[in-house]
């Protein structure tokens, strides 16, 4: 052996400063839209030779196998070994990220399409008096459970919201010993099953010999509520620069003035959103108010007296009842909730935008 | 210059923040009461729950917790959670097990992927889906997804219905399985678990992501070597945080779940189930005292396992993230 042969292999340079390689962004595109167009030509051409081909099956069985095998494909040939994993990493985050989205999506179109059947003035006017499971759409509405809803969230902000930024005060700047404990408290809270909070609010009314009022209901929403306020407005709290504080503080403002003065204007959009994230999280909420009040056919504008309708128990009352016409009215509901569940989400991003 | 001889550097002052004047001990004072309602608000629920609940745990003993009946007209009236305590945890795992996967994804998909508009409009969506309440969810999981549901249902029924047992099913009708429902919760779970993730996935160090790319690993490669170590912690607290939300959800599997007290171990398309929650909404309005002291009782045991799993995971997820100071 005259000289020993190492066997080498030159890299490639790739250039990734290179212009776009027109080819590959061909081909890319093929790969991409090719599965999808055979996928549907085999659905509509079965389904017109009067096959009945099955969508769920053709998704799984057809598209994604083929749409995996062109993008191995196309992978293997730009960017080599690597390419495939590559492809499969892809194929599957935008098939199941869409697949999420579908989902969404089908929630949003089934209450705005069926709720938009129910909705009318008379929905929101008018309450359920004379109003059976049958009755026809044009009679009757929710306009009493929109009125119980109102009071009874306005109720539990009023007496949740003080409570919810005492706790974020607390542990952003009162420095107190707690924190870790009273963090991890409202951690736990936030876990609570929402029939949980309606169970012990009723086994307070049957300790006291209460009866079920619209209170009751503000009560059992309490609990839920308490962890979103105190832990958004903590954030909040929190995104108010350290520097600020300590300058008020230097200044020999005692820490009550510098909290009212420079830090909770500084937060107020922050605590502004944690409010409306916290009214958005039990305007929906079912399950207490199924356990601690009682469906109203009639409007009642005294939340400490009586039973009291609200939205939730309003739909589910209908939909229980299983007509046809009682399930569009729970859609209608159910269209209403989430319009004010929407507007003030929106109102959430709109107040959280400003300060950015 | 260095300190001569035996000159020390005296320790470093700690800054205390004591309230001395009397407008800041009620400052103070408010918000600590504010603070310890938390600690009093979880005992009160903890104790008021107790004490109705006592009766029944008495006249029930253990067998409260694995017997398989349910009788309030029966003397003495037998009052036994076994089947929904499995029906629970069996719900809520299965939809862990199908949320999972779909929350990495739009995780990644967020963080990773798509453009800085798709991924904002994404991101807004999902908190929108995080919004939508329970009830709109369970009328849609009853009314427009059930059907698609059950049918796939009947497909795992009729390609995979060789595999013994657990896609056991007898008849034509698919509806109220916990293969429904464990669909209908990863819905309301999917969120919960895309948001720890994608936060944890956005304080990931960018350097070592290009390191590794710039090692030559391909996205793959990067994802499972370098991303999902470091993000684990945090995904596995995320996906626990949606078990407890899971184990928790009521109403939507109220409407999607039928409620039979006989222990479905593993079937998941047989229409045999039921969840704790779901059977104190049913039960309640109906129940005599004695029963409803019962409901307390499954509430309470709800209420501790739910407890128990939310501090794991937030015990983990706290842990997943050394970087962050309190």
């Amino acid at each position: 052996m005259t000289a020993t042969q190492i066997q080498t292999s030159t890299i490639k340079p790739t250039n990734p400063w290179a212009k776009r390689n027109k080819a590959r962004t061909r081909d890319v595109a093929v790969a991409s839209v090719l599965p999808a167009i055979l996928a549907a030509a085999v659905y509509f051409v079965g389904t017109a030779m009067g096959a009945t081909v099955d969508p769920a099956v053709l998704l799984i069985l057809g598209f994604l196998p083929l749409q995996l095998v062109s993008a191995f494909v196309v992978g293997k040939k730009y960017y080599g070994r690597h390419g495939r994993e590559d492809a499969l990493l892809i194929v599957v985050t935008i098939f199941l990220s869409t697949f999420v989205m579908v989902l969404l999506l089908s929630v949003l179109w089934s209450v705005i399409s069926a709720g938009a059947i129910a909705l009318r003035p008379s929905f929101i006017l008018q309450n359920s008096h004379y109003i059976s499971g049958t009755t026809s759409l044009d009679y009757g509405g929710a306009g009493h459970a929109i009125i119980g809803t109102v009071l009874a969230v306005a109720i539990a902000t009023i007496l949740t919201v003080p409570l919810g930024f005492g706790i974020a005060v607390y542990l952003t700047e009162t420095g107190g010993k707690a924190r870790g404990l009273i963090r991890t408290l409202v951690q736990a809270l936030s876990g609570l099953p929402s029939v949980v909070s309606g169970l012990f609010i009723y086994s307070i009314l049957v300790l006291m010999g209460w009866q079920t009022t619209g209170f009751s209901g503000s009560l059992a929403l309490l609990p839920l509520m308490l962890p979103t306020v105190s832990r958004v407005s903590e954030e909040a709290l929190r995104l108010v620069p350290v520097d600020l504080r300590n300058g008020a503080l230097a200044l020999g403002s005692p820490t009550w003035q510098a909290f009212a003065k420079v830090v909770f204007p500084a937060a107020r959009s922050g605590l502004l959103t944690a409010v409306l994230l916290g009214v958005a999280r039990i305007v929906g909420e079912t399950a207490p108010l199924v356990l601690t009040t009682t469906y109203n056919n009639d409007t009642n504008l005294n939340p400490f007296n009586g039973p009291m309708a609200m939205l939730p128990t309003f739909i589910f009352g209908y939909i229980r009842n299983m007509y046809d016409t009682s399930i569009q009215r729970g859609w209608g509901g159910c269209l209403v909730i989430m319009i004010l569940v929407g507007v003030l989400f929106v109102g959430a991003r709109v107040a959280n935008r400003k300060k950015k | 210059m260095s300190p001569q001889g035996d000159t020390k550097i005296p320790a470093r002052r700690q800054l205390v923040t004591k309230p001395s004047r009397r407008a800041d001990k009620v400052f103070f004072g408010l918000t600590s009461v504010a603070a310890n309602f938390s600690i009093v608000l979880i005992l009160l629920i903890l104790g008021f729950l107790l004490f109705q609940a006592w009766p029944a745990f008495q006249s029930q003993g253990f067998s409260f917790f694995s017997g398989e009946t349910w009788d309030s007209s029966a003397t003495p009236q037998i009052f036994q959670i076994g089947p929904m305590l499995w029906g629970s945890v069996l719900v809520a795992l299965l939809g862990m097990v199908i949320a999972l996967p779909l929350a990495i994804s739009l995780a990644y998909f967020i963080e990773f992927m798509a453009a800085r508009k798709i991924a904002a409009v994404a991101t807004t969506l999902v908190d929108l889906l995080a919004a939508i309440p329970s009830i709109v969810i369970g009328l849609w999981g009853f009314a427009v997804f059930g059907p698609v549901a059950q049918h796939w249902a009947a497909l795992l029924h009729d390609y995979l219905g060789w595999i013994p047992y657990v896609f056991y099913h007898e008849g034509s009708n698919y509806g109220g399985s916990p293969f429904i429902a464990g669909l209908v919760v990863s819905v309301m779970i999917v969120p919960i678990i895309t948001s720890v993730t994608r936060e944890i996935f956005s304080q990931m160090d960018r350097d070592v992501i290009n390191a590794s790319i710039a090692l030559g690993a391909g996205r793959a490669a990067t994802f499972r070597k370098v991303i999902l170590p470091t993000a684990s912690g945090g995904i596995v607290g995320g996906a626990l945080l949606g078990l407890g939300r899971a184990l928790g959800e009521t109403i939507a599997i109220f409407f999607v779940l039928n409620l039979v007290f006989h222990i479905n171990f593993f079937q998941v398309i047989n229409g045999e189930g039921g969840t704790v929650a779901s059977m104190i909404v049913s039960k309640f309005g109906e129940a005599d005292a004695p029963e409803r002291s019962a409901l307390m009782a499954s509430g309470i045991v709800l209420f501790v396992l739910t407890l128990l799993i939310s501090a794991l995971s937030s015990y983990i997820v706290k842990k997943a993230q050394p970087w962050r100071t309190n």
